[in-house]
């Protein structure tokens, strides 16, 4: 298993490249009409931002995938008959 | 190196794709009963799916050296319709000791309803009445926390069923545990989007170690493809693991899981 410096070089590009892409999904969608209501209001795109925040957390914090899985799952009862 | 593909859909897939798998190392794949991007309108038409599953899809493999193995069921998807899906469970029995079938499957749920739930207990009834191994489909998306928790626990409720026969596919970072908590078989698949990615795939065998784990592509009629399986190895191996390592995930689990069937016919190597 190659060292952390040694994967974050080999991973950077890809990741700027995610977040670059990730930073223009939001502003095509705040282009088009009625795209400032969707930023600010739309559930999904909060918790997208929830799950930005994570990521962006400082140390101790391996499991990021699994709460950003956690942030997008269905979190009511099973159904019953 | 020789892998096996645990979960594709070759009814969706082009003889190019067989060639590919071929050329690629690919001895062996499973297939299990899915939704074919419509809902059918007969039990004979799943009828005739399963002869397409039993007879045709075995002869197209073996053309480019692949043993093609099958499951049987209704889909959680079509299982929303109880009527529809009685009638073609009622096919699957006098199937089941076809040299090519290994058990039930790819049953589970879709969005976590009662007939959806319904269905797939009557499945798991079958399974259980006739010594099946189960190949479980987990809900993708917001829903598969959910469905997995169901599903498993459903599962565990019944007596009759070892875990150790059932493999829980599409599992992901926060099903996964669900999964080898209780002694399953956990599947990662590798789809583009709506599943994980060689890395993440990657990254859960790291995590998790990679006993009674299978790696699939799941390709079907969707944006999928058997490069998936294959470039999970390339990303294994880049990471330092070796060559032998890479066996016992790519052809020896599988191995491992399938050969509970008698049918099964590889045998684990190394």
């Amino acid at each position: 298993m190659p060292d952390a410096r040694t994967i974050l070089d080999q991973q950077f590009l890809e990741m700027r490249w995610r977040c670059l892409s990730l930073a223009a999904d939001f502003d095509r969608i705040e282009r088009a009409s009625g795209g400032a209501d969707v930023i600010a209001s739309d559930r999904r795109l909060a918790d997208l931002r929830v799950a930005m925040r994570r990521i962006a957390e400082l140390g101790g914090n391996a499991g990021r995938a699994e709460f950003v899985q956690s942030t997008f799952s269905d979190k009511t009862p099973a159904p019953t008959r | 190196m020789k892998f096996i593909d645990p979960h594709i859909h070759c009814v969706s897939r082009t003889t190019d794709d067989y060639l590919y798998m071929a050329r690629a190392g690919v001895v062996a794949v499973s297939e299990p009963a899915f939704w074919a991007g419509y809902d059918r309108s007969s039990a004979a038409s799943f009828g005739d799916y399963f002869r397409h599953l039993l007879e045709v899809e075995p002869l197209r493999a073996a053309k480019y050296g692949i043993d093609h193995y099958a499951w049987l069921c209704i889909n959680a998807k079509e299982a929303e319709n109880v009527e529809l899906a009685r009638e073609v469970i009622k096919l699957i029995p006098p199937l089941l000791d076809h040299p090519r079938v290994l058990g039930v499957g790819e049953i589970g749920l879709n969005k976590n309803t009662i007939n959806e739930i319904t269905i797939f207990e009557e499945q798991v009834e079958i399974a259980a009445r006739f010594d099946q191994m189960i190949l479980i489909h987990t809900p993708h998306l917001h829903d598969k926390h959910k469905g997995t928790s169901i599903i498993t626990s459903i599962l565990k409720n019944d007596q009759r069923i070892k875990p150790e026969r059932v493999l829980i596919d599409h599992c992901e970072e926060h099903t996964i545990r669900i999964a080898r908590d209780n002694g399953f078989w956990a599947g990662l698949t590798v789809y583009p989007v709506t599943k994980v990615t060689p890395q993440r795939a990657v990254d859960i065998l790291e995590q998790f170690g990679p006993d009674m784990i299978c790696v699939n592509s799941a390709s079907d009629w969707g944006e999928s493809g058997p490069t998936n399986l294959t470039d999970t190895y390339l990303e294994f191996r880049k990471r330092g693991h070796s060559e032998q390592e890479a066996v016992n995930v790519f052809f020896n689990n599988p191995c491992r899981f399938f050969g509970q069937s008698p049918k099964w016919k590889l045998k684990p190597v190394g």
